[in-house]
């Protein structure tokens, strides 16, 4: 009897061990399980359809909110005198605007980070492409190529008119940026943490190298939508490199292969031009011909949290951080008069008291495409280049076409358009009018040699910035200078 | 049971002691002073001479004496000693159980081992020091309780996980939490909450713990391997015990208030000092006294709108009992807890069995499970990590709301603007922080657990002293989170509307099968065990955000809203992780004198890298008793020590939290517009391998004057090496994250501990025991990645207050110096890199920035003219806890302590900033006149550098010392007699008081505090959270 009950317990124990073993154990992959939210490197160039989605990615890298996707363009506005502060909030700018910013400011250190995590992506892209380049035919190969070299000089023109002293100031004498031009991607690879800064003429030639051969890879039309670079981007960017270079002819050799030599001016294969109403070009979705890139979002894929540009600029939708500063540009008779018939007056709006800027409008999650290169730039910049080298019937012409959109009927006071001085001056106006709002004041007071205006309003005053002072241009993010043993911080 | 070995060992050591004389004969019965049950086998002895006897199965004993030596000394292991004069032939006498270390057990969580023949480092906190006290989860009642463990609670939010450390920071990248084992299931850990914090170890019932027995050197943590670099924390659930069923119901009830608030300016300070700010910056008066429709002054104390006085209840049930073959313990918990913040909840309903049954002589069954149902609930605090500067954070709203403004208009509705800011009132100056109220009213967070921690166990004599076990063990953790966001003012204002849920599945299993072989070979004895674990976990998360309300009617998640947004950044992730592992340990010791242990651990674990898996980890320790030597014994020291035990550690363990793919590069995937991407996401290192830990440990245990004083004291040495670091990375590298998981780095944390119980008093009715602890840690970073760079610490991803750098203490305070005010114009000196003194006016043209003589100065730059300005992590800390017992009353006073740390109160640069912020009163001692020497500058409007909003600054760094007075609780046992008449066995009712007082020369409202919680980075920052609670509890204590 004792016998069999024992017999009896160590079979229900026996039983009980193997349910255990058979219910949990030896799971054969227990050590090696695979991700299954990310794709892993040996993966990632796999097929024609994911490298099409890397090339997405190196666009969605210089989208990032922290950069072109919204700060940039917004630090580039509130640096100049065309805001006022509204909200006092360190998070959205207030020392940026207050011109104090130091090497672990936020914008400082992230600005940083994120334009170089664009060109890194870039970097990893070219190898992973070349290495894979048998999965895709030889024409979609050269276009991948090109458009990430387009990105790789965007990226890096961005930082170097962020970080280092304006080319004009010194013939890009003074340093620049580290160029990293490898893929980073281990610890021992190729870059490592040390790499000296280049000087801004080398960072500027590199811009011009990537440029120039994104021009010969690139398609000619626009046929992957507003949202990637074609031939005329890639021409249109360096246009605008060449003018922050006040190089004018060189200017004028780009801008002359999108722009027709007579009315209607557009590119010659038609691919790019004015939109007839600038309300088009700004109703928050916008990929036609002005577009040569604007970078699109959706509610699926917004800019993110106190990154969007119509939250800044806006009260309601947004959340009026800045308004327009009743003696900076907005005092412009086309904007402001009462007379004015200018249809860029549509883009202000009167709250309370101030006025905001709403060109950027689309409600939460404030998905406005943002514009980085669109047609009337170029058109101005032609215009400039051509008052700067005496040709004022093309650049008057070229001035006539960017307001003439807005405001058929205007005639500009022949005292304004008479002399090179003074045209130029009208143009550089008119670029404030055309393009506020679009991230071009601080460069373009900076490539003009100008200090940074003083502003004052409600929240405190911030004062000039003189062209020579240490707060000019931004300091090196100081997790650079910490990891960096070769960054040589700006003085 | 226990008292039954005991009786055995006592009749062993003791046989061929007595002496009997012929005089009188005293008869007596001893019984236990808790539940008066007679206690066998207690030593009786007549005092100053030999003789002596024990009491009999039944407590009664029977002495003879002589007419001289009348006094009788009752000595019984477990229970304090305790002499008595014999004034008559009768004598009845109680004991007191103490918690007398050196006879104790310690539990590994796969073995346990008589503490007195241990030769690890351990310490155990019982059952009693847990119990009744007003706290979420058990870890946050371990302050102050035990040598080399460091317990912070961050601040108020109710089941905000304490910062938890033992014997130092033991990673820098990786976590430095403790393993937490209950009942031999590894249990998660961590916080798993939104802005209701959520501690899963809430999920555990703190009046369901029998012991925790917390593991500190190599010698005792290296059966766990891989996971034991930050000590190991094992639980052990109450079991029943032989006798009748016992049931005890236990019950307190509580207020919580906020503990020590700055003092703000009302509103005439407020508006005549922000008015002379503006005046001061050249600008227009911009704030200006309300007054509501009766002429009334609008005063509005924001305090008020946001804390107010919780209340609490707490009941415990739990049925015990067990006979020859069967064990059982069932309880269950309920618990609704407030905080002193406004919408702050917790609630948790429990349930536990545990039931052991020994099937046959051999064979034994078993099984311990858990259930519980955890809702907390809560506002947004802002004091949670990563909150700090949440502009919706309610920590920091009272602080900068001005207080000349009502929080509703005189319609009732809330007084906000369109952009949800509180309106404007009678100032003219624009707002951007949400009105509190409408936060408070309108927003709605809640993070709830459903937890079942559980394990069946078989155990198998299959011959004498060998025992097989095989325990398979889960630990199941649903979490659900859920937000809602007004969209009128606050976070969801901009959107319109956002709900955020998401559910979180955590998933482990266990199976561990041991085979444990405890063998006496004459003189020698030996334990030894040898085991296999494999373990799997599975994390997945499934989230959406929904913004965009359709229709303000809409209050939650389910509501009709217009955009739907559900990818990684909404709580989307699915990942997993394996062990697999063999172990063994040996103790051996030789006549209980001389004492030798070994461990090894294999463990191989998936995250690594493919060729580094598995590592090897192991520890060894020996041990002598030298109060077993004969020589000794019979020495002069030997009568003054009862117990002298000498020993020594060392091990190598690892540390192992690193993310479930970190060895591997990876590319994620997103959108471009709408179109899909894939981009490099992580970059991997295919060297990745195990972090280790090398623990040394010296100690010396000793008891002296038959248990009145018992001792340990330790050296430790923790010397990591091979940190897992996450290397920085030059961010223009453009390496995603600007990191690299990589072994590099050392560091280490070395001190000693002593841990002190003296029972000062036993006398007649009265006793006095005294436990004190202290610990010392001295901790420094030996190496980093690539030529050492820096580490720094950001608190909540805005402000750089920490710097983890070579040669100094982790995370140590890194701020710019200041050399005050400059008396001749008010403006705040900073001291630049050079040694140069600037100064620095708001207003200032053409530079802001100016040396004394008033040329421009170069800008201070945070990053380079940075200093490290302390350590933020504790040089000592401990408890002094004593209890008092008289008649039917008990005290408990518990004292924390800390101190030979900075911290960095970021919360005074908030309380100074000079934009439209409201100040606290010390700001009324500004620079005003030439000439005057004042610590607070010129107050200048929108001045956001001076005070540190900006650049922290050492005008912020105080000294982090305190000893706080953390419990005071008062207890009486109502008579026996009256209550057995109810029926009841037992009753006890206490009050009770937690964070009575502080004693500090900190200036900010608590020294406890961690605004980023657990980080090893950033710790020791005070920055915008809510304070800590002072609670006021009654409680009731009922056994049937």
């Amino acid at each position: 009897m004792i016998a069999t009950k024992k017999y009896k317990y160590t079979v229900g124990a026996a039983m009980l061990g193997l349910t255990m073993l058979l219910g949990n154990s030896c799971k054969k992959n227990l050590l090696t399980p695979s991700p299954t939210t990310s794709i892993v490197d040996s993966k990632a160039f796999d097929s024609p359809t994911r490298i099409l989605s890397q090339l997405n990615g190196l666009y969605a890298g210089v989208k990032n909110g922290q950069f072109y996707g919204g700060r940039y363009v917004i630090y580039n506005e509130i640096r100049g005198e065309e805001f006022i502060v509204n909200k006092p909030n360190g998070v959205t700018g207030l020392d940026t605007w207050n011109q104090n910013v130091n090497s672990n400011t936020n914008e400082v250190v992230n600005l940083w980070s994120s334009a170089y995590t664009a060109i890194n992506r870039a970097n990893v892209f070219l190898v992973g492409l070349n290495a894979n380049i048998t999965k895709v035919d030889a024409a979609t190969a050269n276009q991948y190529i090109g458009e990430a070299e387009f990105l790789r000089a965007l990226s890096y023109f961005a930082l170097v008119q962020t970080y280092a002293k304006p080319y004009v100031a010194d013939q890009g004498a003074s340093p620049g940026l580290p160029l990293r031009l490898l893929a980073e991607t281990d610890l021992t690879g190729a870059g490592k943490n040390d790499l000296a800064r280049s000087t801004v003429a080398q960072v500027y030639t590199q811009i011009l190298k990537d440029l120039d051969d994104a021009e010969t890879k690139l398609g000619a039309t626009q046929a992957n939508g507003a949202f990637r670079a074609y031939k005329n981007t890639a021409i249109a960017l360096k246009a605008r490199v060449y003018l922050s270079q006040a190089n004018y002819a060189k200017v004028l050799t780009e801008t002359s292969k999108i722009i027709t030599t007579t009315a209607p001016y557009q590119s010659p294969n038609g691919a790019s031009k004015l939109e007839s109403s600038i309300a088009t070009v700004f109703n928050g979705s916008y990929s036609g011909a002005e577009a040569l890139l604007f970078l699109p979002f959706t509610t699926s894929d917004a800019p993110g949290t106190q990154n969007q540009l119509a939250y800044y600029f806006t009260s309601g939708p947004g959340n009026g951080e800045y308004y327009l500063n009743p003696t900076g540009i907005y005092a412009n008779d086309a904007l402001s008069g009462t007379s004015s018939t200018d249809a860029r007056k549509g883009f202000i709006t009167k709250v309370g008291t101030v006025n905001y800027l709403t060109k950027y409008k689309t409600a939460s999650p404030f998905t406005d495409y943002v514009p980085v290169l669109r047609y009337s730039e170029v058109l101005l910049n032609a215009a400039e280049a051509y008052a700067r080298t005496g040709d004022l019937v093309n650049a008057t012409a070229l001035l006539y076409a960017v307001r003439h959109r807005s405001d058929p009927s205007f005639v500009f006071d022949p005292v304004a358009i008479a002399s090179q001085t003074s045209l130029v001056n009208t143009i550089l106006t008119e670029r404030r009018i055309e393009l506020l709002g679009e991230g071009f004041r601080l460069t373009d007071l900076q490539r003009t040699g100008q200090a940074l205006p003083a502003k004052s309003g409600p929240q405190g005053s911030s004062p000039s910035v003189a062209a020579t002072a240490s707060n000019y241009i931004w300091p090196i993010s100081g997790v650079e200078l910490q990891t960096n043993k070769l960054m040589q911080p700006n003085p | 049971m226990t008292k039954k070995i005991l009786y055995v060992l006592w009749v062993i050591l003791l046989a061929g002691t007595q002496v009997y004389a012929q005089t009188r004969n005293i008869t007596g019965k001893v019984t236990d002073a808790a539940d008066g049950a007679a206690l066998p086998g207690v030593s009786v002895t007549v005092k100053g001479t030999n003789t002596g006897t024990q009491t009999d199965g039944n407590g009664n004993f029977t002495i003879a004496v002589s007419g001289s030596n009348t006094t009788l000394t009752f000595n019984f292991i477990g229970y304090a000693s305790k002499s008595v004069e014999a004034t008559s032939t009768r004598l009845n006498v109680s004991l007191t159980a103490t918690s007398s270390q050196l006879s104790e057990v310690v539990i590994s969580g796969y073995s346990r081992i008589s503490k007195k023949d241990y030769t690890g480092s351990a310490v155990k906190v019982t059952s009693a020091q847990i119990v009744n006290k007003p706290v979420q989860s058990f870890d946050q009642a371990l302050a102050g309780q035990a040598a080399g463990v460091n317990i912070i609670q961050p601040n108020g939010v109710l089941n905000n996980p304490p910062v938890f450390r033992i014997r130092g920071f033991n990673s820098i990248s990786l976590s430095s939490y403790p393993l937490i084992i209950v009942d031999g299931v590894p249990v998660f850990t961590g916080s798993t909450g939104n802005s209701a914090s959520n501690n899963p170890l809430g999920d555990i019932n703190p009046n369901d713990i029998e012991s925790v027995d917390i593991l500190k050197d190599a010698s005792a943590t290296a059966i766990y391997g891989s996971r034991a670099a930050n000590g190991v924390v094992v639980i052990t659930t109450k079991k029943g015990k032989q006798g009748k069923t016992q049931v005890n119901y236990d019950a307190w009830v509580g207020i919580n208030k906020a503990f020590n608030l700055p003092k703000l300016l009302n509103a005439d300070q407020y508006v005549e000092l922000k008015n002379e700010a503006r005046t001061n910056a050249g600008l227009g008066p911009g704030f200006a006294i309300q007054k509501d429709a009766n002429g009334n002054e609008v005063s509005t104390d924001w305090y008020k709108v946001v804390y107010k006085t919780g209340l609490s209840h707490n009941h415990n049930l739990n049925f015990s009992g067990a006979t020859e073959k069967t064990s059982y313990f069932i309880s269950t918990g309920y618990s609704n807890q407030e905080s002193f913040i406004k919408t702050n909840s917790f609630e948790r309903k429990i349930f536990r069995g545990n039931l052991d049954h020994h099937l046959s002589k051999s064979i034994t069954i078993g099984t311990n499970f858990s259930y519980s149902n955890t809702l907390n609930q809560g506002p947004n605090s802002g004091s949670l990590p990563g909150q700090a500067y949440n502009t919706g954070g309610l920590a920091r709203l009272p602080l900068v709301l001005n207080p000349n403004v009502a929080p509703r208009n005189a319609d009732g509705s809330y007084n906000i603007t369109s952009t949800g800011t509180l309106g404007l009132g009678a100032n003219t100056i624009a707002n951007n922080y949400p009105n509190a109220l409408v936060l408070l009213d309108l927003d709605k967070y809640t993070s709830g657990n459903t937890n079942v921690i559980g394990n069946v166990y078989g155990e198998w004599q299959l011959v004498k002293g060998l025992r097989f076990k095989t325990q398979y063990s889960i630990n199941k953790l649903h979490t659900a989170n859920t937000s809602f966001q007004n969209p009128i003012a606050g976070d969801g204002q901009s959107s319109n509307g956002l709900a955020l849920n998401t559910f979180q599945e955590y998933n482990r299993n266990d199976w561990t099968n041991t085979l444990n072989y405890i063998v006496d070979l004459g003189k020698n004895h030996i334990n030894a065990l040898a085991g296999y674990e494999e373990y799997h976990t599975t994390n997945v998360g499934t989230g959406t955000q929904r913004t965009n309300l359709a229709d303000s009617y809409f209050n939650n998640y389910q509501g009709n809203f217009l955009n739907v947004l559900s990818d990684a950044t909404t709580g989307n992730f699915q990942s997993e992780n394996g062990f697999r592992s063999f172990f063994g340990t040996a103790n051996y010791d030789f006549d209980k004198k001389y004492l030798l242990s070994a461990t090894f651990r294999r463990d191989g674990f998936s995250g690594l890298s493919a060729s580094n898996k598995y590592g090897n980890f192991g520890g060894g320790s020996i041990g002598w008793n030298i109060a077993e030597e004969g020589f000794f014994k019979n020495s002069k020291l030997g009568r003054i020590f009862e117990d002298l035990k000498l020993k020594g550690s060392y091990g190598v363990v690892g540390n192992v939290g690193v993310g479930d793919f970190a060895s591997l590069s990876l590319y994620n995937s997103g959108l471009y517009g709408g179109a899909a991407t894939v981009y490099f996401n992580q970059a991997g290192n295919s060297d990745l391998k195990w972090e280790t830990s090398k623990k040394t440990d010296v100690g010396l245990t000793f008891g002296l004057f038959k248990g009145r004083i018992q001792a340990e004291v330790d050296y430790y040495n923790n010397s990591i090496n091979n940190l897992i670091l996450n290397a920085p990375q030059a961010p223009s590298r453009g390496i995603p994250g600007n990191t690299i998981a990589a072994n590099v780095g050392s560091m280490y944390n070395r001190g000693f501990e002593l841990n002190l119980t003296s029972r000062n008093i036993v006398k007649g009715d009265f006793t006095w025991t005294t436990n004190f602890n202290i610990s010392t840690l001295s901790n420094k970073v030996t190496a980093l990645a690539q030529g050492n760079s820096d580490i720094y610490g950001v608190t909540s991803s805005l402000e750089t207050a920490s710097v983890t750098r070579v040669g100094y203490t982790l995370g140590s305070i890194f701020v710019v110096p200041v050399d005050g005010v400059n008396p001749a114009n008010g403006q705040r000196i900073f001291i630049n890199r050079f040694g140069q003194k600037v100064q620095y006016n708001q207003v200032g043209t053409p530079s802001k920035w100016t040396f004394l003589d008033g040329s421009t100065a170069p800008a201070i730059d945070g990053t380079l003219d940075g200093r490290i300005a302390g350590r933020s992590i504790p040089t000592y800390y401990g408890g002094l806890n004593n209890t008092f017992t008289y008649k039917n009353f008990d005290l408990n006073v518990g004292i924390t302590f800390s101190g030979g740390n900075k911290i960095y109160n970021g919360t005074q640069a908030t309380l100074r900033d000079q934009r439209f912020w409201n100040n606290q009163t010390d700001i009324l001692r500004r620079w005003t006149t030439a000439g005057q020497v004042t610590d607070i500058p010129k107050v200048v409007y929108g001045d956001n550098y001076s005070n540190g909003s900006a650049i922290p600054n050492s005008s912020n760094v105080q000294n982090g010392s305190y000893a706080k007075l953390k419990n005071v609780a008062l207890g009486y046992k109502l008579p026996t007699g009256l209550v057995n008449r109810a029926g009841i066995a037992s009753a006890r009712v206490y009050v009770q008081a937690t964070n009575l007082a502080v004693v500090t020369g900190y200036k900010g409202s608590d020294p406890e505090v961690s605004a980023n919680g657990n980080s090893n980075l950033a710790p020791g920052i005070d920055r915008n959270t809510v304070p800590s609670s002072r609670i006021f509890t009654f409680g009731l204590n009922v056994g049937f």
